[in-house]
């Protein structure tokens, strides 16, 4: 039904742009600030929130209540992966919080986002060359089939060294210090 | 010249997000029949997908057709307005809500020309866009939920976005952290 998808949408839009703003995820400084390895608030508040959806994300799996679709790899990850962080690193923002960003009165925002519809407007201009090239070939985007092992052996592991992560740079770089 | 003193820290901001994407992908795959939760990416897609169909005659181009005929991309619309109104209650009842033409961080290195802002603005985004489109996901498709998933494609994609930007935010401010 075409109103519940407005209101579901209305309603994850607004709690998530209320936590990024309210946590300053949208600060340009923050973000160039960690794109200069300054600046870490938004990589921890990245990998907490990574952690512990990982591990909701599988248990619930586990429990049969819910299915991972992972994503599959192909080169287009990788090519439209490095267009996107020039992207981010010339504007000071991505796109969740180039949306929040219009909402806290930054006016810059709304012309960043008839430029990023146009960005994927020339995407779909340019689709069939790059199908060719990019996306012609997949591999299956499922980490525990290409490994061949137990999830949690992954999981747990991968858990670890994103906390390890944390509490390096929350213990050597403040979240308040002048760097600009 | 940044008032942090009222953010919310990393924690809760990382925590409230992932029970976020739990909730969120219960919906989803109630409402809409997908298995992921929330993306920002198909949002930017159905304005794109808009113009397309209004002045390019693009109907038929399989990427505007994804993103006018997929429920999923209707209600991300729906998700970035509500990313807007979020920003606009979270700064206001902080009382961080400040207009503002351009990051001040941009004017103390680049200077005060709005042109040359808007100039950097319009290629960043369009950037973005193209690169989102061609990954399948931004930040926090391929970030917070794809790194999550430990989705072969996003892990590449995120470590894509953070080497791209961090070099293209050393070429912008590149005495920044020098002399400390």
């Amino acid at each position: 039904m075409t109103l519940i998808n407005i209101i579901f949408g209305l309603s994850v839009g607004f709690l998530f742009g209320f936590i990024l703003t309210r946590t300053g995820i949208t600060k340009y400084p923050r973000v160039m600030g960690m794109l200069l390895l300054k600046d870490f608030k938004i990589l921890k508040f990245m990998l907490t929130a990574v952690i512990s959806s990982m591990i909701l994300f599988h248990l619930l799996g586990d429990f049969g209540l819910l299915k991972v679709v992972p994503k599959n790899l192909d080169w287009g990850k990788l090519v439209g992966g490095l267009i996107f962080g020039t992207g981010m690193g010339i504007l000071g923002y991505c796109p969740g919080t180039m949306a929040a960003r219009i909402g806290e009165g930054k006016k810059e925002a709304i012309f960043a986002l008839f430029g990023m519809a146009l960005g994927i407007l020339i995407y779909a201009l340019t689709i069939k060359p790059v199908k060719e090239t990019f996306l012609s070939s997949e591999i299956n985007g499922d980490i525990f089939i290409q490994l061949g092992v137990n999830k949690w052996l992954i999981i747990i592991p991968a858990a670890i060294i994103f906390s390890a992560i944390i509490y390096f740079v929350n213990k050597n770089f403040s979240d308040n210090k002048k760097i600009f | 010249m940044i008032d942090n003193s009222k953010e919310w820290n990393w924690f809760k901001g990382g925590i409230l997000v992932s029970l976020l994407s739990v909730v969120t992908y219960f919906i989803f795959a109630a409402i809409a029949d997908r298995n992921y939760p929330f993306g920002i990416t198909a949002g930017f897609g159905y304005i794109a997908a808009l113009f397309g169909n209004l002045f390019g005659g693009l109907s038929e181009n399989p990427v505007i057709k994804r993103f006018s005929d997929k429920p999923d991309a209707f209600i991300e619309f729906f998700i970035l307005i509500g990313l807007v109104i979020g920003g606009y209650t979270a700064s206001k009842s902080s009382g961080t809500f400040a207009s503002e033409n351009i990051p001040a961080v941009w004017e103390k290195y680049h200077g005060k020309s709005l042109v040359k802002r808007y100039v950097f603005v319009l290629i960043g985004s369009v950037l973005l866009g193209y690169g989102a489109a061609l990954a399948s996901g931004c930040t926090t498709g391929n970030i917070l939920q794809g790194w999550a998933h430990l989705s072969l494609g996003s892990i590449i994609a995120g470590i894509a976005f953070f080497a791209a930007g961090i070099i293209t935010a050393k070429i912008l401010y590149p005495k920044v952290g020098r002399q400390q």
